[in-house]
């Protein structure tokens, strides 16, 4: 921030002072982040290979994903569209609390971070609605080879929804995937809202306003940006291309 | 004020600032959520009405999406997570590492990759996908089966 005196740059590495011109706690935030950034990464590169592996039968997301809630007809992109705007929106709100938390606003910090916990349990409720509805698959089902372990063959059936040996959309591996990287996703977003809300307590009780400074709501800002950050990705990978 | 009585600048304090910068980041943010807002719903509706048009899985259409993700995505780390306006050391540490180590998972990937088998490897494949998927592409029902129906008639 502009707040922090420049520093000669010989002199920086001196001691007594960051040459990051941080608190520990933030930079700390940031090693984990970047180690989270490796495992995501490291999973949608793997999920861009096997797709391209079985490119000739891979499904097509605009088949996949068409529900949206009330509606009967089928509108491809439109739910997930919802599930983004959700999350880029409590993006905002977080980062509008940090800022609220940077000229120690506390009123204006209860307000943003309630609004950013609204928005991640509208997302993982979205996300469990979504779920539900690629497990249980469409009326009409596709005509699968389905692993009959009784007799030990395969028998040829009409088959409904997905789970990790079969699916009616395409190879189980798209579905693993679905819900490898949609699980570890939805999984960051439900322990981002647990987290938001502790401190979201803290605030509520003043515990920031007498330490003098907001960095904890500042830290964990940075965590719920980097779950949207992540959601950017799998939005486009999984449901664009 | 702090949980440390040492001399060590209290950093968390010095990020602090008042109510002029405050209103002038807040329009900063606003902005970037709009220009995000904005790159969103023009994926969407590009990806609707991408099926209809013959755009679906076309080589510039996948370059168009990844490139609006990463202009997304770096609007996320620079101003949401506000690396941009941290010190220029710490922005290259984070992100240097990162980008060489994608970039080399990606060319391993490319490279290596032809050892995990070829097309005629697919023998554990159920060959119901292929005649579903072949039907999709040449524009009718293969097999009586009522699944891709939707999809087929576009394709007509």
């Amino acid at each position: 921030m502009a707040h922090t005196a420049e520093i000669d740059s010989k002199e920086a590495w001196g001691g007594g002072q960051s040459p990051f011109k941080l608190a520990y706690g933030k930079l700390f935030m940031w090693f984990f982040l970047v180690s989270d950034a490796l495992t995501f990464g490291g999973l949608l590169i793997s999920y861009g290979f096997i797709r391209h592996k079985y490119a000739d039968v891979w499904p097509k997301a605009e088949h996949v994903f068409t529900h949206f809630p009330f509606v009967q007809q089928h509108i491809p992109l439109a739910y997930v569209g919802l599930m983004t705007f959700i999350l880029i929106m409590s993006s905002v709100t977080m980062v509008l609390a940090v800022e609220a938390g940077h000229r120690m606003d506390r009123k204006g910090v209860i307000t943003w971070m309630f609004w950013t916990i609204v928005g991640g349990l509208a997302f993982v409720g979205s996300q469990a609605w979504e779920w539900y509805h690629f497990i249980i698959g469409t009326h009409d089902g596709a005509l699968r080879n389905v692993w009959d372990p009784a007799t030990g063959a395969y028998v040829k059936q009409i088959w409904h929804g997905a789970n990790m040996v079969t699916n009616e959309y395409g190879v189980p591996q798209f579905a693993n995937y679905f819900f490898f990287i949609t699980g570890f996703h939805g999984t960051h977003v439900f322990s981002g809202v647990v987290i938001n809300f502790v401190i979201f307590l803290n605030v509520i009780k003043g515990t920031y306003q007498k330490r003098g400074h907001y960095e904890m709501v500042e830290k964990v800002g940075l965590y719920w940006h980097f779950v949207d950050l992540v959601w950017v990705f799998v939005f486009t990978f999984f449901y664009l291309l | 004020m702090s949980e440390f009585h040492d001399n060590y600048p209290q950093y968390e304090v010095m990020s602090n600032h008042g109510e002029e910068e405050g209103k002038k980041t807040r329009s900063v943010l606003w902005k970037v959520f709009w220009v995000m807002l904005a790159i969103t719903v023009f994926e969407l509706v590009i990806g609707f009405l991408a099926p209809g048009n013959g755009w679906s899985g076309t080589w510039w259409l996948k370059t168009l999406f990844i490139s609006l993700t990463i202009v997304k995505a770096a609007a996320i780390v620079l101003w949401f997570m506000h690396l941009g306006h941290e010190a220029k050391f710490f922005k290259y540490m984070i992100l240097v590492p990162y980008v060489i180590f994608m970039f080399y998972t990606i060319f391993i990937v490319l490279t290596e990759g032809t050892y995990s088998g070829t097309v005629d490897h697919h023998t554990k494949i159920d060959p119901i996908f292929k005649e579903q998927q072949d039907a999709l592409k040449h524009g009718h029902q293969g097999g009586g089966e009522a699944a891709h129906e939707a999809a087929a008639v576009e394709h007509h």
